[in-house]
This record gives C-alpha cells, structure tokens and sequence, in this order.
C-alpha cells in the first residue's frame, strides 16, 4: 500500500501544509493566514491539502509541523525547527553545498548546508524585523499600496533608489521625504526592495549558489534579481518557494518512518 | 537538593537582612563585580553580596545611565535606585567596564550608603607590574575597610577569610566535576543557582550546604535526558528562565564561562609569602573577564580546555547586548571553538529575553548539532 506524509509549517504570517507521497511527490499543498488560531490555520490547510491529494486522514502514516505554531498541532507526529526542513526540503530541489535564504513573515534565516546536505551553520535575525515580510508589509501599508502590487511596480523602476536605514519605522518616515522630493512611487518601493536584500546579505557571508524561499519571494520576484546583481551571485529558487519548509517537514517524517 | 540555594536566590534580600539581624552590627557590602577581593571584606566581618538584577522592565533609570549600556548595568543600577537593597551599608566596585562602573558611580550619587570604594582593578592583568599595582591597591582597600567597620584586619583574619571562600570555590569545583559525568546528577540551572547564591549568601552558609549536598549528590539519579551536552558562554548571566527553557528542549548545560559561574570561583588563593600578595595574584590569575584578557587572549585556550573536559557537543554564546568587552571576544570564540569542532549559537541577552524565538533558535541548534538522527 502506498504511504503519504504530511507536513504543516504554521508560520507567524501564514499556515502551510504538503502532501508527499513515499518518493517525495507533491500530491497537494495549501497556504493561508496563520491567524490567531494556530490549531485551526494549521487543521484548515492540512484538509485542504488532503482534499486536492484525494486523500483521507486515515491514509496519510505521518506528519509533522514546524514553524512557531509547530507545537499548537495535536496530531502531529513530530514537530522538527524550520531551519531543518528549509534545509531539507531546498536540499531536495539542489543536492549540493548551498546557502539558503529565507525571508519570512517575521524573520530571516540564512543557512548554510554541506554538499551531503547537512546544516553548518545557520543565522536568524535578532530583536529586528527589518528585512522581513513584516517590513514590506509595514510599508505597503504606510504608503496604501496593496500588498500584491508591490512586485510589479518595483519591476517599473529604473533606478536604484538608496534608503539610509533598515529599521522599519526608520525607513517609513524616510520615504515621506523622499515622496516630498519628489521620487516616484516605483523607485521608492524598489529601494524598499533594495533595503531588504541589504538587511539580509549582511547578516552571514555567502557561499557556494545561493537559493531563496519563503512567502516574501514568493511573492516578490524582483528580490531574486536584485541578490543577484548586487553579490554577483548565481541565485535559485524552488518550486513554489512558500511551501519549502512544509515540504522538507514532510520529507524528514516520511524518511523518519 | 538545590532548593535552599534557589530559594537563597530568589529571596536574596529576606536572606541578607536575616543575616543582619543574627550578626549584630554586621555590615553588608554592596559588590558590582566579582574583581572584588571576597576574602578582604570576609576578613573585616562584612557580608560581601554581588548585586545583580531582577529581570524586569523598569521606568527609573533612563536619566541616569544611557540606553545603550548593557541592559545588565541598568537592571542592577534600577534594584538600588527602587531601594530593594535598602538594608546595605556600602558598596564597592573593583574596575572590569564602563558600564558597570557607570551603575555604581549612579548608584553612589542617587543611593547614597554610609561606604563606597572604588577599588582601581588593572585591566592589563598580564603587565609584570600589575601584581604589584593590585597588592598596593589591595591594601588601601584593607586600610578603608578597617576605617570603616572599626575592625582591624591581620594577617591572621585574613588567612582565616582565605580559607573559609578558598573552601567554597573547592567545594563548588567537587560540584562541577560531577558534571562531566556521561549523565551529570545535576542540571545546569542548579548550578547556576549555586553559583549566584554563592555570591549573595555567608560562604559559612553556603558551603555547609555544599557538604551535604556532595555527599547525595554522586548517587542522585535524574528523572530526565541528559540530551545534548553544552556549554554556556558570556559575561553575567542569571536568566534562569532561558536556562530552564534550553534544558526542557533535549539539552543539558555541563558547563559555563560566566562571571555567575566558573570566573567567579574557578581558581584558589594559594598562600605564599606576603598574604595580600597571595590574594592579589589570585585576581590577576582568576580566568580572566575580557575586559582584561589582553593582548595575549587566555579565555580562548581555557574555554577550549573547559569545553573538553566537561565533554561539551556545542556552546551557547550569549552576550549582553552592548556588552563591548565580550563583543569583541566573540568572534574569536566562535572561531576558534569551530575549528576545534564545536558548533555555536549566539544568541543576544536583554533584560528579558524572548523565550518563544529564542526557544526555536535553540532547537534549531541542537537538531543541527543531532543531525545523523534527522537525515
């Protein structure tokens, strides 16, 4: 009989789940808000997953959760930190010496991995949300830009806009001067781009190709070109780079039992 | 077993003011930092308790000190200016950094006691004048401590005090050596309770607990995991919570490098000769705090030889954040523990710090550390 797995990783910003089978094939995936209820983010998109696999809970053998809300799942079968299952659900697509880019809801994460695939090293940011989706988000929402719209007009820009700070209430009151002066909207939203890829290629030095996940990258595909020309760097990224970590989750249960 | 030095610990002040009332005209001494000889303020009948903080935000001392001194000055600078530590009769700070001499110098103007000493510890430990430098030092602060307390101090109190700490830090090593057991019979919050309520309590007190406890100790069984053996390392450090919190999730601290750990008590006052030369040369050879371990960086070699006798599978580095002294450290430590195969993880300490982030940083680490189990 075949055997699926599941993992959830509920995120501080969004629940995700993925259904693999036992050779590592997404059957089904599903993303929403985290919310206030974790249990229930977490419960709804493990049945929507479950529902686009066309399968029963009955079939799934094991799963496991990651992500903050990781311990709020009462069925999971093992709950395993989201360093380790970015690591190995990016491993998957790029089985060689890489370092991992992920840039969440509230924090970022840059992890080295051996060419075997095993975590060296790997840093968070500290007591600062700058660089993360909640700095966009604090953006987008200052400047009553939808979320959404972001990528496309950040695309529209053809300069190179610098912002001088990286915290989040810093930059917000430095992009109503730079509105005052007259800069358009596109190029100070790509230079809130530009401000993020800074925050993040500081915190560790690149190695070998550098791959980027999370739901900001995901929903922002200008960050990957922007990495790319200001390191000089190859830069990948998976398919479907929000789910990485629910993915990985669900290949470290599925090759647990 | 460590119950009494929890609870010495987190009633700190009941105990000290206890101590008064059995030790008529006793005095408390107030110590910023643990530089200060223990065994001249025994000699002279005073208490000597190290003042730490209390872990929690506070509104008081932001006209006092400035907000990016380390958030460990602030908090013990806030217990004087909130008069928790209303009962004490002087303070002393010997020289380690500005900050925390910033807190004294604070604590001095705002919460005058009827004592306070600058004691001018050298920060060149390793100069060939420093021993010399510190006995003169020493001396003067034996001259204050008789002017104050009326109490002569002969060379006879003094051997007397150097036994009585020398037998605490002893005591306290026994303790630690248990600890490089496959499966140590304590946890690292006890030790960590024992070794700050070491700083706060009669070591007459403290070391006669000591005895009972060494002897159930060896045969004390666990009902926990051992789990992933580390060390602790950074400057001042009783944030029993994120301790509490490490060894819940699969790990146990086998050993540290704080100054409310092993620089408090590791080394001995061996006496030779000239007693306050004896004394003396026991704080320039103590492991050094970094405010003091230059040019040539002793902490590097030692923490690598602590880590390998306890048997440490990785370090916790936790720094006080703007604790400039153990910045520039850091990257050394990082460095050298890794190419000596022990992987770290630094973490940044404030006055509180948060357990939820810091708990998945923690996993992280210790799945790294575990990773033939996972791939």
């Amino acid at each position: 009989m075949q055997r699926y797995y599941a993992g959830i990783d509920i995120g501080a910003s969004s629940a995700k789940a993925v259904i693999i089978d036992a050779a590592g094939k997404i059957l089904g995936s599903a993303i929403r808000k985290s919310g206030a209820d974790l249990a229930k983010s977490g419960g709804v998109v493990f049945e929507k997953a479950m529902e686009l696999a066309k399968l029963k809970p009955a079939q799934i053998a094991l799963v496991a959760t990651t992500g903050y809300g990781r311990t709020n799942l009462s069925f999971a079968n093992q709950t395993i930190t989201e360093i380790t299952c970015h690591a190995r659900g990016v491993y998957h697509y790029f089985p060689r010496a890489i370092t991992i880019i992920d840039i969440g809801g509230q924090d970022n994460k840059v992890i080295k991995l051996g060419k075997n695939g095993k975590v060296l090293n790997f840093k968070m940011n500290r007591k600062c949300a700058a660089g993360t989706g909640a700095f966009i988000e604090e953006i987008a929402y200052k400047m009553d830009i939808p979320l959404k719209d972001l990528n496309a007009l950040a695309k529209k820009s053809t300069k190179n806009l610098q912002l001088g700070s990286y915290c989040t209430v810093f930059t917000a009151t430095e992009i109503l001067s730079k509105i005052r002066a007259g800069e358009k909207v596109e190029d100070i939203i790509k230079g809130v781009f530009i401000s993020v890829v800074k925050r993040i290629i500081e915190m560790d030095p690149l190695e070998g190709d550098t791959v980027l996940t999370g739901g900001v990258v995901a929903h922002n595909d200008v960050i990957v070109s922007l990495l790319s020309e200001m390191t000089g760097r190859k830069v990948l990224v998976p398919p479907e780079p929000q789910i990485t970590g629910a993915f990985g989750a669900a290949l470290l249960v599925a090759s647990s039992g | 077993m460590f119950e009494q030095m929890q609870n010495w610990y987190d009633k700190r002040h009941a105990y000290a003011k206890e101590w008064k009332k059995n030790h008529p005209g006793g005095k408390v001494l107030g110590c910023f930092c643990t530089y200060v000889p223990e065994e001249l303020v025994y000699a002279a009948g005073v208490l000597p308790v190290r003042l730490l903080g209390s872990h929690e935000p506070q509104s008081v001392t932001e006209p006092h000190i400035f907000g990016m001194y380390c958030p460990f000055c602030r908090d013990v600078l806030a217990q004087g200016l909130q008069k928790r530590y209303d009962y004490l009769d002087g303070i002393t700070i010997s020289q380690s950094c500005l900050h925390i001499r910033q807190a004294y110098t604070s604590w001095q103007m705002h919460v005058p006691t009827g004592f306070s000493y600058y004691l001018p510890m050298p920060n060149c430990v390793q100069s060939p004048h420093a021993l010399s430098y510190l006995k003169g030092e020493f001396l003067a602060f034996k001259n204050a401590l008789e002017k104050w307390t009326g109490n002569e101090i002969t060379d006879e109190k003094l051997r007397q005090a150097t036994e009585l700490v020398n037998t605490n830090r002893r005591l306290m090593r026994q303790v630690y050596d248990l600890r490089k057991q496959d499966n140590p019979p304590m946890t690292g919050l006890e030790a960590m309770y024992m070794v700050v309520s070491s700083q706060m309590t009669d070591k007459n007190d403290h070391s006669k607990l000591l005895e009972k406890i060494l002897k159930e100790l060896p045969g004390r069984k666990m009902d926990r995991q051992t789990g992933a053996r580390l060390m602790i390392i950074g400057s001042e450090d009783d944030d029993t919570a994120f301790i509490k919190m490490v060894e819940s999730v699969g790990a146990t601290l086998v050993v540290d490098d704080h100054c409310t750990g092993t620089r408090q008590f590791w080394n001995e006052t061996e006496l030779k000769g000239d007693v306050l030369t004896s004394i003396a040369k026991r704080y320039i050879d103590r492991p050094a705090c970094p405010s003091k371990d230059w040019p040539e960086r002793r902490r590097l070699p030692h923490i690598l030889k602590l880590a390998k006798d306890f048997n440490a599978k990785g370090a916790i580095i936790i720094q006080q954040k703007f604790c400039d002294p153990h910045e520039l450290d850091i990257p050394a430590i990082i460095k050298d523990l890794k190419k000596n195969g022990i992987p770290s993880l630094f973490l940044e300490f404030d006055v509180t710090v948060p357990i939820g982030p810091f708990r998945t940083r923690v996993e992280a680490f210790l799945e790294m550390i575990g990773q033939d189990d996972l791939f």
